[in-house]
Formats: structure tokens, C-alpha cells, sequence
């Protein structure tokens, strides 16, 4: 028997009114709730191209067209009888599925029928996932449709980092029990969909991990705590108070973005949303914002390093240049002293020493990031 | 599982409603389709009540505990098209103090609403 797994709610009412599915091979089905029966609920599943649930999604298509394209004219009803997360079997049917009587939707059932004036809004309610939008405004694109690849190249990298950071500070928040029933392993990781929308240097993401069955995921999570950081953007006077509220990775990767922008000329404005939202939230900052942060956080590089306590063996040290090797359970780590920090002399090699440091965090050309331990104080453990 | 004190309509589960849940303290329109005129007590029963052995697949128990609402006529209107909901009538719900908590859920102005024990749900409501 033919089976499939949902994919996406894509219509609720007390109950799922209409779904996106998936059979082994990748072929992509719809399913429209009909009444139940013997209490369970009861769907009519056809095939659909993914072009034509694109359209459904975006209101441009209704449910009956959609259905009554079946490829092959083959249609299935379907029981939720199995437990949660058990494929769906689809029992095949016989007969012209227009001649399907009160199982089909009547004409006009749409998602919705009024116009988006909203990009990001739009892009999520067709992908069915949260999208993320920015556009640069750098010299080059003044003149004609262009932009240095060292500036798109480090953009993406860069707002990437930040949207890693605030997805880890978001999450740090989380109570355990949360934590435990929610897998925010690279929830903040992004895909480019759309390099540039003609006109502009419009550049749209999407998240890279599937979204729950609403369409909600782990990086409108991260670009939440996003949209808290980027408020400072609006209080450059207020920037030194507010970013300690982020000290760390985070306060470090926005002030790194904000040094980057202020570098190349440019600002950010950024959009986004994920499918169930009311509507795109916004965000970003002029390229005289990114300058006035940049020079208000000039001199606190420190917020954004990274609380950092090891605990291992004194493996190796260079007294003189003030390098030094940790072996902890997690293997080498390696360091040095930090301006003010403790004199080396006097830890002995093999011996079990807490250390407390700050870790820096830059990212290299190609996107890796190159970690820095500052040792600030240690003591026997 | 563990319920919350009978203060809603249904036994709701731990953390239910979300926090994200606003607590209705200002009067506003909502539209639920129902299928009595005028409308029943029963035209108010979640899923669950409606079918308390349904197994739950893509939701959870809290919302699958609250009721459907739209904020606006023609989002209703056009969920009435679907199969399930052939026959169904759109119920204007006025909501004031006192008739519990709801929140954003799925697309559009679909909304979840966790209705109070002590709000009257006919009184409240008319078919339009």
C-alpha cells in the first residue's frame, strides 16, 4: 500500500483542513480533510506538482483545481488511525475523482485570496518556512546592479555569525525541560534561495532546517533575539549599555557586523517571517548608524568575548611569550595571557589547574572561525 | 498528565495556554463556524471534547484543546468551502473580559481561544 508522510500543515481549523506530503521517492501529494469517520480523521490525498502547491500555498491556485489535476486522475483517502508520526496509508480509490461528491472542497476554498504587499511574508507562505531578507546599499549599486563579491561574500558570512550567536543566546534561556523536547542543533543555519531580486541587492534566505508542521522554526528563534539586537541600531547613545545586555559571542559577532558595514560603505536592512506570522518583522541600520555604533563600541572588543572556564592538566607553556596548552576532556586547548592577566610562573607542567578565560572569536576569508583563549585568572583544581 | 485548575471551559494540560496567549481584558469580534442557529454549546466544544479517544497527529494537546477562531468573516466564510466544514454556518463570537485567553496560531487571522468555564458562549454569539 502506498504510503506518505505530512510535510507541512498547510490549513487549520480544529483540526488540519489541508496538508503537504511527501511518498518514499519524493513525489509530493496534497490532502484536504473530509468528515470523519468512526472518529478519526479522514482526508482526500491526490499527487501534485510542486509548481501547482506552490501556487495553492500563495492563494493563487484553489484546493478543488488542485485536487481535480490529480496525476493520472489517481486519488486516496486517508485515516489518521496510526500513531503520531507513522507514515499515512492511502487507500486508492476507483472512479473519476470529480465525480467525488461532498469529499471535494467546493470551488474557491483558497489559503487567501488578498494580496501580500510584504516580501518576506510572501517568500515564507510559499515556501511553508521562515524566511530571512536583507539588502545592501554599498557605492557600486548606486550606479548599476552590482556589488563587490568581497562585500556579499563577507555580508552573508557575517550576518550568518550573528544569526549563529543569537540563536545560542536565545537558546541559553530555554529551560532544560524545553531544551530536551526541542532539537535547536543548527536551527540557526541558513540557505540563500534567491542570490538577488532583479532591482535591488535583495538577497533571500530561507532556514536551512525544515520548520515544524506550522512552518515555525528554530531560526525564528534566533532571529528574534536578532531583532533585540539590532534595537541598539536605534540608541547609538544608549549602544555601551545595551550591548552588555548580549556580552559575548553575540555583542562580538554584531559589533564585528556593524565594523564590517562601516568598512564597505553600506547599511542593512533586513526582513523576515515565518508562515503563521501577522506579518514580516524588520530591521537593520544606515551606514551612518553602522559607523556611530562602530565608534560608540570602539574600545569594548571585551563584550564580545566569551566566558570560558577549563578545567585540565597544565600540558605545555611558553613563559616568555605567555602561550600555554590545557589538556581537558575535550583535548589541547591553548591560549595565552590577557592584558593584565596572571603571570605564568609558578604553574606547574602536569598538574590540575581551573583556568577562567575569554574567548574571542573571528572568522577568517572562507568563513571558518578562529578561536582565542585569554587566560584572566587560574587556580588549582 | 497533569491538569491546571478548572478554570477553563476543558481540563487543559501543564503550560497551556502558552504564555504567548493574551488574556482578553478589551471587547473584540472573533468568527467560529458552527452549526446550529443560533448557536450551541456544543458549536463551542474543542476537538478533543468533541472526540476524546481522537488520536493527535501534528498538534498538540493544548491546542487541540481551544476552539478555532478567525477575526475576520470572509476567513471563515472561505474555511466553510473546505470538505469537512460543508454545512457549516459562520458564528459571530463578541469576546469581553472574562472570556479567557487566545493566541496567533496558523496562518492569517486564525486564532486559538481558550475559552473561561464562567463565559457564556451563546449568550455572546449569532449567526451572520
Amino acid at each position: 500500500m502506498k504510503t506518505i508522510y505530512p510535510t507541512a500543515i498547510l490549513d487549520y481549523y480544529d483540526g488540519v483542513l489541508a496538508f503537504e506530503g511527501r511518498d518514499a521517492i519524493g513525489g509530493h501529494y496534497i490532502g484536504a480533510a473530509v468528515k470523519p469517520e468512526g472518529g478519526y480523521d479522514r482526508y482526500l490525498i491526490t499527487g501534485a506538482r510542486p509548481e501547482r502547491l506552490r501556487q495553492f500555498r500563495s492563494g493563487a491556485l484553489d484546493l478543488l483545481t488542485l485536487l481535480l489535476e490529480a496525476p493520472g486522475g489517481e486519488w486516496y483517502i486517508a485515516l489518521t488511525k496510526s500513531d503520531p508520526g507513522n507514515l499515512l496509508e492511502l487507500e486508492p480509490q476507483a472512479g473519476n475523482i470529480a465525480d467525488a461528491g461532498e469529499l471535494l472542497p467546493l470551488p474557491g476554498y483558497t489559503l487567501d485570496d488578498s494580496p501580500i504587499d510584504d516580501l518576506a511574508l510572501e517568500q515564507a507562505l510559499a515556501r511553508n518556512n521562515v524566511v530571512f531578507e536583507f539588502a545592501a546599499q554599498p557605492p557600486e549599486s548606486a550606479a548599476a546592479h552590482r556589488i563587490r563579491m568581497n562585500t556579499l561574500g563577507g555580508l552573508l558570512l557575517q550576518v550568518q555569525q550573528v544569526v549563529k550567536y543569537a540563536h545560542q543566546n536565545a537558546v541559553r534561556e530555554l529551560s532544560d525541560s524545553a531544551k530536551r523536547s526541542i532539537d535547536t542543533a543548527g536551527g540557526y543555519l541558513m540557505d540563500v534561495v534567491v542570490p538577488a531580486t532583479p532591482g535591488s541587492y535583495r538577497v533571500i534566505m530561507e532556514a536551512a532546517q525544515p520548520p515544524d508542521l506550522f512552518g515555525y522554526g528554530e531560526l525564528a528563534r534566533a532571529l528574534e533575539r536578532l531583532d533585540a539586537v539590532f534595537a541598539i541600531a536605534g540608541h547609538p547613545d544608549a549602544a555601551l549599555e545595551m550591548i552588555q545586555n548580549y556580552r559575548g559571542r553575540l555583542a562580538g559577532s554584531f559589533i564585528k557586523l556593524m565594523a564590517f558595514l562601516a568598512v564597505n560603505h553600506t547599511g542593512l536592512e533586513y526582513s523576515w517571517a515565518y508562515p503563521s506570522a501577522k506579518a514580516a518583522r524588520y530591521g537593520g541600520v544606515s551606514e551612518a548608524g553602522a559607523r556611530r555604533l562602530t565608534a560608540a563600541l570602539s574600545g569594548s572588543s571585551h563584550l564580545g568575548r566569551e566566558p570560558v572556564t577549563l578545567v585540565g592538566e597544565f600540558a605545555r607553556v611558553n613563559r616568555s611569550r605567555g602561550d600555554w596548552g590545557l589538556l581537558t576532556d575535550d583535548g589541547i586547548k591553548t591560549g595565552v595571557i590577557a592584558d593584565n592577566g596572571p603571570s605564568l610562573n609558578g604553574l606547574q607542567v602536569g598538574k590540575i589547574y581551573r583556568f577562567d578565560c575569554l574567548e574571542d572569536t573571528e572568522l577568517d576569508a572562507a568563513g571558518r572561525e578562529r578561536h582565542t583563549l585569554y587566560l584572566h585568572s587560574f587556580e588549582a583544581a | 498528565m497533569v491538569y491546571a485548575a478548572m478554570l477553563y471551559r476543558e481540563p487543559l494540560p501543564d503550560d497551556c495556554p502558552p504564555d504567548a496567549a493574551e488574556e482578553i481584558s478589551e471587547p473584540r469580534i472573533v468568527y467560529r463556524l458552527v452549526w446550529h442557529n443560533p448557536p450551541a454549546d456544543c458549536d463551542f466544544r474543542s476537538q478533543l471534547a468533541e472526540n476524546p479517544d481522537l488520536v493527535l497527529h501534528y498538534v498538540t494537546e493544548c491546542q487541540a484543546r481551544g476552539l478555532s477562531v478567525y477575526l475576520t468573516r470572509a476567513d471563515a466564510e472561505r474555511r466553510a468551502l473546505n470538505g469537512r466544514l460543508h454545512g457549516a454556518m459562520v458564528g459571530e463570537v463578541t469576546l469581553n473580559r472574562g472570556a479567557g485567553r487566545i493566541a496567533k496560531t496558523g496562518t492569517r487571522s486564525h486564532h486559538t481561544w481558550w475559552p473561561l468555564a464562567d463565559f457564556n458562549v451563546t449568550q455572546n454569539s449569532r449567526v451572520v
